[in-house]
């Protein structure tokens, strides 16, 4: 028998010494949690918040006032803003996730569909809010998110270069970029060849070319905007400043670079969201933002993007949760909190017309107002897939057309499916 | 059944591991040897471990620069070492960046151990035990590891989510968990690692060591681990970094972040492109490999320390 | 060596043979501490896993307490009884692999034949819910009413001042009626109410139980179900909501109040109405082998999915030859202690090992960026080489990165695993005079591959799995061109299951990742046991 040593004993154990040690104090922890449900009232309901770490510390700040008025508790769990919505899909229907979480209006189709967004009900706090913020978290005629803030692209350009006058078309800002006499007369993102439609949307408006047509209300059909002559004309034009003709727009540049670049004054112009603005300011380049120029004539309409707090249709404290939302972070100050967090337009109109003395904020709150909100149809997420390796393709001199027309009918496939 | 084998019974002595004289050409029979022959045999090798090295360590000089620059990018620009700054590493002070260092190192030393543990055991019945069903459970465990991880996050964190019911240490966000599902593969490829080189020690030495009255238990202990130092300190190694490193997992089941490990926490700074910050993450990731290079440095010995106390002769 | 196999094999019938005699030879006494030492672990083991088994029961999770009673069972017989000894040494590797790995791959096997994924994720009730949850509307521009909650014994109602300065109560039952002797408070609620018991606002926002059935609450306004009824978001306010669904538990289905319109739960998992229309939200249901078919029919892949497969074999060969045969150079040629310096040498070798791989692709990523990166200024001479954009720029870009990234790995275990090799056999080659390469050819590698095949067997499937890479540095791309899909020349395998699945762009089909998966997974697994033995053929030559 005693030959018989465990050795492997020595290693379960090991192993399960620790998982003993632990279950030990978490099952001190977890003893009186239990024996709480099942008290009276008290100081027992949580609710958990997702966040990224950006807004992490302004919901933290107005989670204080409302834990101290209603003794319930607040737990932050702070995520990569990229996880929130997959993580949000995929744990909501478990019965684990959580009460409320910060995302994008984009995703809404998506959540709708997985049924795990509560609906929002604002009331009367409903018209303290931008309109386009309210309608982009809008789906099917319910509110489903408490906006916060709305970003769109705007055309950024080095004052220290060109001057703060806006060019008002393509062509001119080409001119004037040249003339400025640095390396390259704009630089655009591109994703590194992987394509960004994001960006380029602006441009590709300005050909009267949207990805979906808009019916009269201002929502989305499910018909593609992008064939026909408009959407050739943009490809044509992609054409013409890709690889195969001016080469004003390599494939070559992501987010890094286009910062890289225009902080170093090797261009005058880009386009860019507000979060870039805090590495512009610390590399010391003053700026203009403006509306982006138009290339084919009509107004450029970049996406407006929505980003809120949702609300999980499976929370078990709906009612602590949405008091949170509504009477809580739909304020000013919470509002001004979180804009002060991160510096996109603020989706609470006052703080809005307040924070727009501020040029830089006037410049992008001026290209959101051209804007049109991202589609949120669920589909969507595909459609970017295409929709990117088309403009990255032309602009490496792929034929234009041909590849255009093929991406429109892949798209129209795949939205139709 | 043993005592009628004459080849080993003639051996009664325990063969305990001797250090061999080291079977090289002493110092002074190279410093005999001529020029040409060093240059042939030994310098070469200087040049080429330049070459190796340039290959292995340059891109890491951009990690180095863009930590040492501040705001700094990992792309982006060409020109190396622009700045020297040291404010990427201040600002670490201000960030939860040593807490998850600290559990880094838990999670990944637990895992380590209890992957040379749970591997050296198991490697050992097979290499000493036949009993049915032993190529079968060979090809098993290789098999196992080859299943496609990439839709299984959403079961592991059912499971643990049923686990978290019954036992609260296994419950999502627990650091226990994640050694624990870490450790479900502790039988893999490193199993087959130890395999082979536990079958490279000779069976002589156990049977002797039988012959004299020691137990199995005893000979793993006191016979087998002592040789396979060399391996025990690869495979520890090897899990060592690749629970450090690990994101994947870690992520899914550590919620809140607090419980983070590095890897986590500073994929976290990098992951969205708009608001990435190389320049902290550049920094963190330097001081994250020193851990890992002290390691090696400090295993080392026992690695190729090993070429003399492992070469025991049959 | 074949003295060495004969040894072993005579001692394995001795491990299922006979109790060794106890006799307390020479230098193996001492140990007896060891019996103690088993005792000890055996009964925090049992403490543990009784802990677990009430722990089950408590929480109501039976196949965890079956799990657990088999397992702790199956412990003790395995330490406490004398059968079974290669057991003792693999039963605790075997345990978590058990619980922590086969569970995943099972239950991966199960998704694979249910639709799970989104539009269904959950249950049927929380389709329901959610239909109900989207179908319930706020009346367009009723106004808020202050409320409260109050209660009657176990009855719950709303009492709410509406806009003439009355207090009205009303419970689901009863429809809302004027309290003519209510005090209403000073943030315009009421306050006290006759016969009701008005409960504090902390009370209702605290405890979960009433929470939820304050949450369900709904109070008609009047008779008529037309006019809708009050219903409170946040404990505090009340609105008059309307329902545009009627949810029917004993038929399952969902009518439409307006039209009349029913929607009946199909077994697809979804509420379908008789003119083909549906409700998003559906729930998960098994589907049987479909996903699978699906896979094996779906033209619009098929072309691409042949070029997805030619290459991830090619890459996992290649890749697994290349790091292989670096490292195991790299190994021998310092393994030799006349190199000054070995130890710091070794250490920069296994540097890029010591980096965290997601940094290491975007890393790379930059450094091959065909305009700004240093790969092409520097070893090119600014060259135009795009690296991302060439199919075959593409595939050399990624078995280039990842042979930075893998030969450490390599050079670590080789350098290890030759410690291994026996000094005296490589001794006497050198005295035979055997030339440096046919020792290397006919006596080292033989021997080191005994310990490393398997080794690189894995490896050869981690990387034919190694999505992160792909993803990471190129995305798959360059796409190919001309063909209906999103997959591209880099794309492994395991890549294209997550495009194909939906997974990247958020609407994900879970079922048909997984019956993907363990397509994949039968593919990999039938080639490497196929290898496998091989390895063995190998081992049996020596």
């Amino acid at each position: 028998m005693r030959k018989h040593l465990g050795l492997g004993a020595l290693a379960v154990t090991s192993a399960m010494l620790l998982v003993g040690c632990s279950s030990g104090g978490g099952g001190g922890t977890s003893a009186p949690e239990a024996s709480e449900g099942g008290g009276t009232g008290g100081s027992g309901a949580e609710i958990v918040v997702w966040t990224d770490a950006e807004r992490e510390q302004a919901i933290a700040d107005a989670a204080v006032a409302f834990e101290e008025e209603t003794g319930a508790t607040v737990t932050l769990v702070a995520k990569n803003f990229e996880d929130l919505r997959n993580d949000f899909l995929a744990q909501v229907p478990t019965g684990e996730g959580p009460d409320i979480t910060v995302g994008a209006h984009d995703w809404l189709g998506a959540l709708v569909t997985a049924g795990v967004v509560n609906t929002v009900d604002l009331g009367e706090k409903a018209a303290n809010f931008e309109q386009v913020a309210i309608d982009a978290m809008t789906y099917e005629g319910q509110l489903y998110a408490l906006p916060y803030s709305l970003e769109a692209m705007a055309l950024i350009q080095n004052t220290a270069l060109v001057g703060e006058e806006a060019p008002a078309t393509w062509d001119e800002m080409i001119q004037k970029g040249l003339a400025a006499g640095t390396e390259r007369p704009v630089v655009l993102n591109t994703g590194s060849e992987v394509g960004d439609a994001y960006t380029m949307y602006g441009l590709q408006t300005s050909f009267g070319a949207p990805v979906f047509v808009q019916d009269e209300s201002g929502s989305y059909t499910s018909e593609l905007g992008m064939g026909g002559p408009e959407g050739e004309a943009f490809a044509q034009w992609l054409h013409g400043n890709g690889t195969a003709g001016t080469g004003y727009i390599p494939t070559t540049v992501n987010y890094d670079i286009n910062i890289e670049l225009f902080t170093s004054g090797q261009t005058p112009y880009t386009i860019q969201g507000p979060w870039a603005i805090n590495a512009f300011a610390d590399a010391g380049v003053d700026v203009a933002v403006n509306p982006i120029p138009s290339a084919g004539g009509e107004t450029a309409a970049p996406f407006v993007g929505v980003q809120g707090f949702y609300l999980s249709s499976q929370s078990e404290n709906a009612l602590l949760a949405t008091d949170f939302l509504v009477n809580y972070l739909a304020t000013e100050d919470a509002q001004r909190a979180l804009y002060e967090a991160d510096p996109r337009i603020p989706a609470y109109s006052t703080l809005a017309e307040e924070v727009a003395e501020d040029p830089i904020i006037a410049g992008f709150l001026a290209s959101a107002q051209n804007g049109v909100p991202m589609p949120s149809i669920p589909e969507m997420g595909s459609v970017w897939e295409f929709w990117n390796s088309a403009q990255s393709q032309i602009l490496n001199g792929a034929d234009p057309v041909s590849t255009w027309n093929k991406m429109v009918t892949d798209v129209e496939a795949e939205v139709g499916a | 059944m043993m005592s009628t084998n004459p080849v080993l019974s003639t051996s009664t002595e325990p063969k305990r591991p001797s250090p061999d004289i080291p079977s090289r050409p002493s110092v002074s029979d190279r410093s005999r040897a001529r020029r040409g022959r060093w240059l042939a045999e030994v310098g070469w090798k200087y040049p080429v471990a330049i070459l190796i090295v340039a290959y292995a360590v340059f891109p890491l000089l951009y990690v180095l620069s863009a930590a040492l620059r501040p705001g700094g990018r990992l792309a982006g620009s060409s020109a190396l070492f622009s700045a020297l700054d040291f404010g990427n590493f201040a600002a670490l002070l201000e960030t939860p960046y040593w807490r998850w260092g600290f559990n880094s190192l838990v999670i990944a030393g637990i895992t380590s151990i209890g992957t040379v543990l749970m591997g050296a055991a198991a490697a050992y019945a097979f290499s000493r035990f036949r009993f049915s069903g032993r190529r079968a459970s060979l090809t098993g465990l290789l098999l196992i590891q080859m299943f496609p991880q990439t839709v299984a996050f959403v079961a592991i964190f059912l499971m643990l989510l049923a686990l978290g019911d019954a036992v609260p240490a296994l419950a999502i966000n627990s650091k226990i968990a994640l050694i624990c599902v870490y450790l479900g593969g502790a039988l893999g490829a490193n199993t087959f690692l130890m395999y082979g080189f536990f079958n490279s020690i000779p069976n002589e030495l156990d049977e002797s060591a039988k012959i004299d009255g020691a137990s199995h238990a005893q000979i793993f202990w006191r016979i087998i681990m002592p040789l396979v130092t060399p391996v025990l300190a690869v495979v520890g190694l090897l899990g060592f970094i690749s629970a450090f490193n690990e994101f994947i997992l870690a992520r899914i089941v550590l919620v809140s972040q607090g419980n983070w490990t590095l890897a986590v926490g500073m994929y976290a700074w990098v992951s969205n492109e708009l608001n990435s910050n190389w320049g902290l993450f550049a920094a963190g990731a330097v001081i994250a490999s020193i851990p890992l290079l002290a390691l090696f440095l400090s295993l080392q010995r026992y690695i190729v320390g090993g070429l003399t106390a492992g070469s025991v002769k049959g | 060596m074949t003295v060495q196999e004969d040894a072993r094999s005579r001692s394995a019938t001795r491990g299922d043979g006979p109790p060794e005699r106890e006799s307390h030879a020479r230098g193996w006494r001492g140990l007896g501490w060891g019996f103690l030492v088993k005792l000890l672990l055996m009964a925090l083991v049992n403490a543990i896993g009784l802990s677990v088994i009430l722990g089950a029961v408590r929480s109501e999770s039976w196949f965890i307490l079956g799990a657990a009673i088999v397992l702790l069972v199956a412990t003790d017989v395995i330490y406490f009884t004398k059968r079974a000894l290669p057991l003792k040494y693999m039963a605790p590797g075997l345990i978590f692999l058990l619980v922590f790995q086969i569970f995943s791959l099972v239950y991966t096997g199960y998704v694979a034949f249910t639709n799970y994924g989104s539009g269904h994720s959950g249950s049927q009730a929380q389709a329901v819910q959610a239909a109900l949850i989207q179908a319930e509307q706020r009346v367009p521009d009723s106004p808020s009413y202050p409320l409260s909650v109050v209660s009657r014994g176990d009855e719950l109602g709303f009492a709410i001042a509406d806009s003439d300065g009355d207090v009205r109560v009303g419970t689901e039952l009863e429809p809302l009626s004027v309290q003519p002797d209510a005090e209403v408070g000073g943030a315009g609620a009421p306050t006290e109410v006759p016969g009701w018991t008005v409960i504090p606002r902390a009370e209702v926002l605290t405890d979960t139980e009433l929470q939820q059935r304050v949450t369900a609450l709904r109070v008609p306004v009047s008779d008529d179900p037309e006019e809708g009824s009050i219903r409170t978001r946040d404990g505090t306010s009340g609105a008059v909501y309307l329902s545009s669904l009627d949810w029917d538990p004993d038929t399952e289905t969902l009518t439409e109040t307006a039209t009349g319109k029913v929607y009946s739960a199909s077994d697809r998992g979804s509420f379908v109405a008789e003119d083909g229309s549906s409700l998003p939200a559906g729930w998960s249901v098994p589907v049987g082998f479909e996903n699978f078919v699906r896979a094996f029919t779906d033209t619009n892949y098929a072309a691409p999915l042949l070029q997805v497969t030619v290459w991830t074999f090619a890459f996992a060969i290649l890749t697994t030859l290349s790091s292989f045969g670096l490292g195991l150079l790299l190994a021998i040629i310092y393994n030799d202690s006349r190199v000054r310096g070995r130890k710091l040498i070794r250490t920069l070798f296994i540097l890029p090992y010591a980096f965290p791989v997601f940094m290491s692709a975007l890393l790379w990523r930059g450094m091959l960026n065909p305009e700004f990166g240093i790969v092409n200024d520097l070893l090119f001479f600014g060259a135009d080489l795009n690296w991302f954009q060439d199919p075959t720029l593409a595939r050399f870009a990624v078995l280039w990165v990842n042979l930075w990234l893998s030969f450490p790995y390599w050079f670590l275990v080789c350098t290890g695993a030759l410690q291994a090799l026996p000094a005296d056999t490589l001794e006497a080659a050198e005295i035979d005079g055997a030339g440096r390469f046919r020792r290397f050819r006919s006596i080292m590698l033989p021997l080191l591959l005994v310990s490393t095949a398997p080794l690189a067997i894995a490896s050869f499937a981690f990387s034919f799995n190694n999505f992160t890479l792909i993803y990471l540095l190129t995305g798959g791309g360059p796409n190919f061109a001309g063909s209906t899909s999103q997959l591209g020349a880099t794309d492994l395998l395991i890549n294209a299951v997550y495009q194909i699945s939906g997974v990247s762009g958020g609407s994900s089909d879970y079922g048909l990742a997984s019956a993907l998966s363990i397509i994949i997974f039968i593919v990999i697994g039938a080639i490497s046991a196929v290898a496998f033995r091989q390895t063995r053929k190998l081992e049996e030559m020596q």
